[in-house]
């Protein structure tokens, strides 16, 4: 491959002003991993396209490419739930109650489906996931049973905030859509009380790139394409290959505050360029950013405590993550005050549970931006492997 | 293999060439008097051949990559290659056995003089780590064998003299400064087997820096005073083979690490003797640590890397803000650390000079520092120029093959030092 060397530190110092140097242009032995397909939409392929629920993996992850507009995410508890079998039967039951919805035709002969979706599925998505409680119901030792820690930012979040058994998280560019789906399934769920959910939605992008509830880009550094996916995403082998670790935090952005900073200091929260996204350190919105570059007087030219810098995964030795954020805004916080209670469903998917854990921390010891956010819920699923019509949703917890 | 196809061209060629030298080189290249430029002198020089650099300034990148040869000037002082504040480095070795001897390398974009295995054909990869994956150790075998000696490093962007991916090799007497990352810099290698010692590191960000440097690498009897923070061991994940572990640090005087004319450290670091952070199992013993004023030594954890097992014992620390600190985050506190024989007076938390050797104990972290003004950084082109540095006396003799393996010192051979260890060198007083 070629490009411009990955952490060349030349372009620093001449946005430093030292003017140009010459310097040592070629391949970086790592630089193929570069996030450079962006994922797109097909030519031609209509925005609410029909997307497969079967596969590999789940739909709502990695596909389709670019997230659909609006989204309902919800927590379910279910307590009854107690044993593999128990676990193993909901879950089949829920792959086949997705399948009934989302393969449907318009006018569906399934009565329930025909009631919830009128106009057809669209391009809706249902992704299921279970809690670190299920998953050691059926085995302890299995990928999604460790429970996510409690984190410095988070805070005074309650219990009833934290954690929870069952994700169910629907999308689709017709509003109604992943909200009646989602209802009509969480329905199926014996026993099942809903901890929390939230109504999502996302400003238009590109792939998995948008701007953020604070008009900065996001979802920028993410994995693309299959052997990137395969190397940070998703869990390689074992009975629960091809599904993956997601952790979502609902986080309320006090974006008052924040845009009331000028526009050189929020950029120097986020690390890039509020107009087109490009990292400090110079290049297109794409480039990686610069982290060793300084300039002359010592100061690293990419902010100390910059976002970009502080979730940077190569100073936790982590993966990368997938991640795949919504925005959500549930109005005035109170009345005496001009918060609200809106913010960033920040959810990433990653094979290991470390990648976001490190990166967390690392993130409330360096990273200015956890000054204008405050977690209001924090859960971490195990994303079941895909399902067909031969292999049922959760077939592989054994 | 070369021999062979010189003998066919000759027989080939109308007219012979006119130089008598085999195409496998000399064994002594003069520049300028055999070769106009530094490098053309090592394409000319045989590999075990010295080529020896009169005085004079030289704006070069200089590339070694022909084994066991020695880039040697006549005088370190009036010897110069200038990278004039637009070349990367001033001189690179690939090659295994490579001696760097007698000369002065200054105002470089990011090394001084770069000893690595890590490198393609566009030239050097170090420093440091990848993108977001990791590069592969393993596809860049380490060069073997290395000497930088009598080497004067000044005003580079990043570091003044930098073995990584080195094995089996030394760094002694020379002298950095301006470096706004650090003056000397060992990193990432397993059983190392480099000795650092004799050397003056001053007005620099840090001193000395070792990241994921372990097992046989002997850091003793060197001068790292008058720096932002004087030495440091750490673990890093943007490079191979963490954690750090592993080091002797002996004899050293690491003292007043409080100076402004020096570029600034890009985390704020300021008023540091010595910081362990995520390092392990090095033993830190014999060395003065004085009038840092934030910390003498300092504990403290690498993302989720502790440290571990550290041994801090004999050595003298007074007049620091305070003589040891242990700062690690609840989520890597340090452990097994422990003191033995130190002169020392105070830490935070208090109590740490009272755990005592060999099992050592949780420290408990949470450290306070007292705070320091730090002042802005300098341009590292503009810190000032250091002192004339002793050269060697015998210029012309054709030195041996470096040994296979570096012929360590006792850790006894160095006691505590005296305020004054190489002050003669140093501009900080």
């Amino acid at each position: 491959m070629t490009g411009p060397r990955r952490r060349d530190v030349l372009r620093g110092f001449a946005a430093a002003g030292l003017g140009a140097a010459a310097g040592v242009a070629g391949g970086w032995a790592a630089a193929d991993a570069q996030p450079s397909e962006a994922p797109a939409p097909r030519e031609g392929e209509p925005l609410d396209a029909r997307v497969d629920p079967h596969g590999r993996h789940q739909a709502g992850i990695a596909r389709p490419a670019t997230p659909q507009p609006h989204g309902v995410m919800v927590v379910v508890d279910a307590a009854e739930l107690q044993s593999g079998a128990g676990v193993r039967a909901m879950c089949a039951d829920l792959g086949d109650a997705i399948t009934a919805l989302t393969a449907a035709e318009h006018g569906s002969a399934l009565e329930a489906v025909r009631l919830e979706l009128p106009d057809g599925p669209g391009d809706l998505t249902v992704t299921v996931g279970i809690g670190p409680r299920l998953v050691r119901a059926v085995d302890p030792s299995l990928p999604g049973a460790e429970e996510l820690p409690r984190f410095a930012s988070d805070g005074e979040l309650g219990a009833d905030q934290v954690g929870g058994d069952i994700l169910l998280a629907a999308y689709s560019s017709n509003p109604n859509d992943a909200e009646h789906a989602v209802r009509w399934l969480v329905d199926r769920i014996a026993g099942a009380s809903v901890r929390w959910s939230q109504r999502l939605f996302r400003a238009p992008g590109r792939g998995t790139v948008t701007r953020n509830p604070l008009g900065f880009h996001d979802g920028i550094i993410v994995p693309r394409g299959t052997r990137e996916l395969d190397e940070h995403v998703w869990i390689a082998d074992g009975p629960l290959a091809g599904g993956t670790i997601c952790v979502v935090r609902r986080l309320r952005l006090d974006a008052g505050r924040f845009r009331a900073e000028p526009e050189a200091r929020q950029e120097e929260i986020i690390g890039r360029r509020r107009h087109d996204g490009a990292p400090l350190s110079g290049g297109e919105p794409e480039d990686e950013a610069d982290l060793l570059a300084k300039t002359p007087d010592g100061r690293f030219v990419l902010p100390a405590r910059s976002h970009v810098r502080a979730a940077h995964p190569s100073f936790t030795g982590s993966g990368l993550m997938l991640r795949r954020g919504y925005a959500f805004d549930d109005g005035a916080l109170d009345d005496a005050s001009d918060l609200r209670d809106a913010g960033l469903m920040f959810t990433c998917f990653q094979r290991e549970l470390r990648t976001f854990v490190q990166t967390q921390h690392r993130l409330d010891e360096t990273d200015d931006l956890m000054a204008y956010a405050t977690p209001t819920a924090s859960a971490s699923f195990l994303i079941l492997p895909g399902f067909t019509p031969e292999r049922p949703l959760g077939d592989g917890l054994r | 293999m070369a021999a062979v196809l010189a003998t066919t061209l000759v027989g080939c060629t109308p007219n012979p060439p006119l130089s008598a030298e085999p195409s496998e080189g000399a064994e002594l290249v003069r520049v300028p008097e055999d070769a106009p430029t530094i490098n053309d002198a090592i394409d000319r020089v045989a590999a075990g051949g010295m080529v020896l650099i009169g005085a004079g300034t030289y704006p070069e990148e200089v590339t070694i990559d022909k084994a066991d040869v020695t880039l040697r000037g006549v005088d370190r002082n009036e010897t110069v290659i200038d990278g004039g504040g637009i070349r990367s480095f001033g001189v690179f070795a690939s090659a295994d056995g490579v001696r760097i001897e007698n000369l002065t390398v200054h105002s470089t974009l990011f090394y001084g003089v770069l000893v690595t295995g890590m490198h393609d054909e566009n030239g050097p990869l170090a420093h440091g780590g990848p993108g977001y994956t990791e590069l592969d150790p393993s596809e860049f075998p380490p060069v073997q064998r290395f000497s930088i000696d009598h080497v004067t490093a000044y005003n580079n962007g990043l570091y003044g003299i930098y073995a990584f991916n080195a094995r089996h090799g030394s760094i002694s007497d020379s002298y950095a400064s301006g470096s706004a990352d650090s003056g000397f810099y060992v990193g990432q290698c397993e059983d190392c087997d480099i000795l650092v010692t004799g050397n003056v590191a001053e007005r620099n960000a840090i001193g000395f820096e070792n990241a994921n440097a372990s097992d046989s690498l002997t850091i003793a009897g060197n001068r790292f005073s008058g720096n932002r923070i004087g030495m440091t061991l750490i673990s890093n994940y943007q490079e191979a083979f963490t954690p750090q572990r592993g080091n002797t640090v002996v004899g050293n005087l690491i003292a007043g690490n409080a100076n402004g004319d020096s570029p600034a450290h890009a985390l704020g670091g300021f008023g540091i003797g010595l910081a362990i952070t995520g390092g392990q199992g090095n033993r830190i013993t014999g060395n003065r640590i004085e009038s840092n004023p934030v910390a003498g030594i300092l504990l403290g954890n690498a993302e989720d890397i502790p440290a571990l097992e550290n041994e801090i014992s004999g050595n003298v620390l007074s007049t620091n803000g305070v003589d040891a600190a242990d700062v690690s985050a609840t989520r890597a506190p340090a452990s097994g650390n422990c003191f033995a024989g130190n002169t020392a007076a105070t830490s935070t938390p208090p109590g740490l000079f009272a755990i005592t050797c060999p099992t050592g104990a949780a420290t408990g972290g949470g450290g306070i520092l007292p705070s320091a003004a730090v002042p802005k950084g300098m341009s590292f082109l503009k810190v000032p120029v250091p002192p004339g540095q002793p050269g060697m006396i015998d210029v012309e003799a054709l030195p041996s093959r470096l040994p296979a393996t570096v012929d360590m010192p006792a850790a006894s051979e160095f006691p505590v030092p005296d305020g004054l260890l190489l002050a003669d060198r140093a501009a900080q007083g």
